[in-house]
């Protein structure tokens, strides 16, 4: 009987410190957690709906979350919808957000998260710096102000109503941008092809399932 | 048993990753940039400091059969405070290292020095104990961090090193980290041997 009380006690008394730690840490967490995950959010909504303001959020059928946002142009009022979809990437999944306005142009994307193959597919949220590491440790960095990931940075401007192709162009450059939007398509990574079709697809899927929704709200 | 001994065994003679062949899998998973393997570093060596120091408090208490349940417990609770903390804190990290902070649970580091070390010696030993090896791991995987980075992306801490050079892609994927993991066995090994001779 000794044998079966005591190593119970000794178990239960560990696992209750155990957890006294854990709900103390978390108490001490909690808020600034909740704070970065809408800080975010704000700053995803902010790159895939730049110059819109959020008014309010909507719910699809199947419960999903999205944004809607406005802006005065002209004088006219027009309408951007923000929304999340999700794809299978190279090595998990890739969750991005993506902004389009009432006729189906892409204002922006911002990928949420994703654990791509860093130096490769991670290059999908990279910041190419011009700066090298001698200019930080000279002091002779430029300041470049806030940047995006090239790579997400094309996605804006294309229409969203026909297929966004992937080409092989290497890295993108911003003398490529104008061909790129003609072509309606963006360049692929360097060695992460299907990363970078991976966020195409996410891309067409999240537009097919609230093209319905927005092009209804517009009447 | 002498302080300076105790912390050096864990860096060089009894080094985790290049002599006891364990904790291999975030040697070669995080160690794509060397300030994810410095990052690594000090989150192994906090759970390991922690749970050494408790593990040794609480040895005379534990009967021994239930001895590894209590040690994972402890360890668990170390490595998810360290997880909330750098998702609060270090929100950058976090995202960085990814599921490899909740592994530190399973890294047998750990267990090791719980189970081989701290359950058998005091508690200020076994924090020297937990420094030197945690220091150790970490060192191992700032260098195969810092050979990686340079060659497989061209930069260093973020920053490209030299404009216009075109970096070596397979370096930064898993055969790139064995090869050097492998280089860098034969370079200690060598010296080892030399220093032996030596004598």
């Amino acid at each position: 009987m000794k044998d079966i009380i005591k190593p119970a006690a000794v178990l239960a008394a560990v696992t209750f410190c155990a957890s006294l730690l854990l709900a103390t840490v978390f108490a001490v967490t909690k808020e600034r957690i909740a704070f970065l995950d809408s800080e975010a959010e704000k700053n995803a909504l902010a790159i895939v709906l730049p110059g819109y303001s959020i008014t309010g959020t909507a719910k699809t059928k199947d419960n999903k979350i999205y944004w809607v946002g406005e802006k005065t142009e002209n004088g006219e009022t027009i309408n951007g919808f923000a929304f999340i979809s999700e794809s299978p990437g190279y090595s998990g999944t890739i969750r991005c957000m993506i902004g389009v306005d009432s006729n189906m142009n892409i204002l922006g994307i911002s990928i949420l998260k994703q654990t791509e193959t860093p130096g490769l597919g991670a290059r999908s949220v990279e910041i190419a710096s011009k700066n090298t590491f001698w200019d930080v440790i000279t002091g002779s960095a430029v300041d470049e102000g806030i940047q995006f990931p090239w790579f997400q940075q094309q996605f804006a401007g294309l229409n969203g109503n026909k297929t966004v192709q992937v080409v092989k162009n290497g890295d993108w450059t911003p003398e490529m941008a104008s061909d790129l939007v003609s072509q309606n398509a963006v360049s692929a990574i360097t060695g992460a092809t299907i990363t970078s079709k991976a966020v195409v697809d996410c891309i067409h899927k999240g537009i097919s399932e609230y093209n319905d929704i927005i092009k209804n709200s517009n009447k | 048993m002498s302080i300076k001994k105790e912390f050096l065994k864990g860096l060089v003679e009894k080094n985790p990753v290049m002599v006891l062949g364990i904790g291999l899998c975030p040697a070669l998973a995080v160690t794509t940039s060397v300030s994810n393997a410095l990052w690594m570093m000090i989150a192994t060596t906090f759970v390991l400091t922690c749970s050494n120091v408790l593990v040794s408090l609480v040895k005379d208490y534990i009967p021994s059969h239930i001895r590894i349940p209590v040690f994972i417990t402890i360890i668990a609770a170390f490595v998810t405070v360290v997880e909330i903390t750098l998702k609060a804190y270090q929100p950058e990290v976090y995202t960085s290292l990814g599921i490899f902070i909740p592994l530190i649970v399973v890294n047998c580091i750990i267990l090791g020095r719980a189970e081989e070390f701290a359950s058998r010696n005091g508690v200020f030993i076994s924090i020297i104990d937990a420094l030197g090896m945690g220091i150790g791991f970490g060192l191992t995987l700032t260098i195969l961090a810092f050979f990686r980075e340079t060659l497989g992306a061209n930069k260093l801490f973020g920053y490209t090193l030299i404009p216009g050079f075109k970096p070596a892609g397979m370096m930064a994927i898993a055969p790139g980290a064995f090869i050097t993991l492998g280089l860098m066995l034969w370079a200690m090994n060598r010296i080892m041997v030399s220093r032996k001779h030596k004598k």
